[in-house]
């Protein structure tokens, strides 16, 4: 691949590549071809949005790119790792080191503060009590929650939520913050604040993949990939994030 | 880290549910309950026997020629019991035997004893008392203590004074607020003047001494021996065990020479030592320590199931939560390791509960029944370990499922 050497020249690595990525499930005697073949990259610093109806096969592709599962066939390279063939505790070890969740549900433990649901993926990482504390209440502190770190979830309303979330997606400075419908349950000025908070992340240089059905939604991202049937339907560049300095 | 994790959770669980917990782990209180009780009593009467009914029985490196063993060890057969019936009775040419088989001896002292109905002081009485004739040293072989008044002297037995020792439940009954020391009682058709008092010892046992009375030998064998020249029981104390060892094969060669024993032929008297006693209690307590463990490990093994279904119902109900710290980076041994320490945290909850609740019944025991109780560390040791182990064992299997969650179903799970 030509172009990919010449990007890296203006440096925006690749970061995310798949080659013919497929995932296939058994329903009883049928055979569903969830993902039939999926190649495509994403450089480091790309703000991108996946679309397609629902069995597009966009779920499976989130999965696959957050390293909850392993391909039936193809190749998946993250960050110059080949994810496809690891066993469970590799998978684990990659999503606490480069991947940060961001989910429609929140998904925080309803019994822990905001400081202690940002500290869990450090403490699966290992880091020491001290330093996971000053960490968390950067991320905190990132994302305009400095004054709740106290609170447990059932305090905070739905935008602070997916804030702690986000905070919680970022702490471990991950390669690619993976937002799966982040403001599917949100009220749309909410939506619009969270959409900004990801905006900014972008601007400071995250790399970002948005699942969403939402047009508005994808309309921030630089650009658009949108499955039908398990394969990649369209390439849709908006604002060129691929030709450097636009 | 994920242990603190798994205890913080624990900890607040039992927090927030105390009645279910308390239903939870009361398999776990109870066994240990249980173990710890028995433990702590059996543990106290080894103590007392070893340290103090022995040694005031038998007092420390002394052994004790008798008639017949006093003991009943069950080892012996119906036969032998009835040879030992066949022995005859010690007397003071005996005495002088054994005197001249040990003149080493540090203490030596001999004595019959029979029960006695009362005693009497003008209008108050003690009934059931033992009345002990006693040689001169015979005290301080027991290691009495006159707390009021002297002991026997050489001088009492040479002139056959009438005088007596009392034990501190009688002085207590006899004088409850005057002196005893000084006053003449009444044993039967006799008057004794009271010249010394003994420290109380109490216990389980301590009536023995408490309700003795110590006259001189010679005036017990004129006034209240059944048979004059009879002694019950003649005492050698040496100053190390391995001086009593030696002594104890001497004495026993001596008295079968005199006997004009055989080889091969059995002793027609019997030594007793506090070991002999020892030996028995020790058998006793094995008994007992043998049957804790199945009595015990019945109610763990249902506290342990308990705590696997609550376990396990605790699983099910935070699938997401699995699903959570998986997608953040948990690992299926850091998953594990976590409700591993959470069963384990429940289980030590009431293992210590249990040890807390053992020794205030040991306690209570201790308090309303002459039975001492004494707290081992070792017992607490094990109850702790017990409650690892079953907190361990229960939570296994609800780890292991927790595990094993495939982290897409689990955060899709509500």
């Amino acid at each position: 691949m030509n172009g990919e050497q010449g990007m890296q020249m203006n440096g925006n690595e690749v970061i995310i590549e798949t080659r013919g990525l497929t995932k296939l499930y058994q329903m009883g005697s049928e055979t569903i071809h969830a993902l039939a073949g999926v190649d495509m990259e994403i450089r480091r610093n790309e703000y991108i949005a996946i679309m397609g109806p629902s069995g597009s096969g966009k779920s499976t592709l989130m999965n696959l790119i957050g390293c909850l599962d392993t391909p039936t066939a193809g190749e998946y390279i993250l960050n110059g790792t080949p994810v496809q063939g690891l066993d469970d505790d590799e998978l684990a070890r990659i999503r606490n080191r480069e991947i940060g969740f961001v989910f429609q549900t929140f998904n925080l433990l309803p019994r822990a503060s905001a400081l202690h649901n940002v500290e869990l993926p450090l403490i699966y990482a290992g880091i020491p009590a001290k330093e996971r504390q000053e960490k968390a209440r950067n991320a905190l502190a990132t994302v305009d929650l400095a004054d709740r770190t106290h609170h447990k979830p059932n305090e905070l309303s739905g935008g602070q939520r997916q804030r702690v979330a986000i905070a919680r997606a970022l702490v471990n400075d991950p390669s690619i913050l993976l937002a799966d419908e982040p403001t599917g349950n949100l009220d749309s000025k909410t939506s619009e604040e969270i959409m900004n908070v990801f905006e900014e992340l972008h601007a400071s240089g995250q790399t970002i993949i948005m699942v969403t059905h939402e047009h508005d939604i994808s309309d921030k991202a630089q650009r658009v990939v949108t499955l039908r049937d398990g394969l990649i339907e369209s390439h849709d560049a908006r604002a060129d994030g691929l030709l450097a300095g636009v | 880290m994920f242990v603190l994790e798994g205890i913080w959770i624990a900890l607040q669980q039992v927090w927030a549910h105390k009645l279910k917990s308390a239903f939870t782990l009361i398999g776990v209180i109870i066994g240990i309950t249980f173990l710890i009780a028995v433990i702590t009593v059996v543990e106290g009467m080894n103590r007392y026997v070893q340290e103090d009914f022995a040694g005031s029985l038998f007092g420390v490196n002394t052994f004790t020629v008798v008639r017949r063993s006093r003991i009943q060890t069950g080892a012996e057969t119906e036969e032998r019991r009835r040879r030992q019936a066949r022995n005859p009775n010690l007397t003071l040419h005996d005495v002088e035997v054994v005197r001249r088989a040990v003149p080493e001896a540090w203490r030596l002292a001999y004595s019959s004893d029979r029960g006695f109905d009362e005693v009497t002081y003008k209008d108050r009485n003690r009934r059931n008392i033992r009345l002990i004739g006693a040689s001169e040293g015979y005290e301080a072989l027991q290691g009495w203590e006159v707390l009021d008044g002297r002991g026997l002297t050489p001088l009492d037995e040479r002139r056959g004074l009438k005088v007596a020792v009392i034990g501190a439940e009688i002085a207590e009954k006899l004088f409850p607020d005057v002196e005893a020391v000084g006053k003449e009682i009444r044993i039967g058709s006799h008057r004794f003047e009271v010249v010394g008092v003994w420290d109380k010892q109490g216990g389980l046992f301590g009536n023995i001494r408490d309700a003795s009375i110590l006259l001189p030998f010679s005036v017990y064998r004129q006034t209240y021996a059944r048979n004059p020249s009879e002694v019950d029981q003649i005492s050698v104390k040496m100053r190390s065990l391995e001086e009593m060892e030696a002594a104890q094969v001497t004495v026993e060669g001596a008295l079968r020479t005199d006997r004009g024993l055989r080889p091969g032929e059995e002793n027609t008297f019997w030594i007793e030592t506090s070991s002999e006693l020892l030996d028995t209690w020790d058998k006793i307590v094995r008994v007992l320590f043998a049957a804790i463990p199945g009595l015990v490990s019945i109610s763990l093994v249902v506290g342990g199931i308990v705590i696997m279904n609550i376990m396990l119902l605790s699983v099910a109900g935070r699938v997401r939560e699995i699903g959570i710290r998986k997608a953040v980076g948990a690992r299926r041994r850091d998953i594990m390791i976590q409700f591993l320490a959470e069963s384990s945290t429940l289980s030590i909850i009431g293992a210590i509960v249990g040890i807390i609740l053992g020794i205030g019944i040991a306690k209570a025991v201790e308090a309303f029944t002459p039975m001492p109780a004494s707290v081992p560390p070792w017992g607490i040791a094990a109850g702790l370990t017990l409650g690892l182990l079953v907190g361990v064992g229960s939570g296994l299997y609800p780890a292991y499922r927790a595990a094993r969650q495939d982290p897409i179903v689990a955060l899709r799970s509500e």
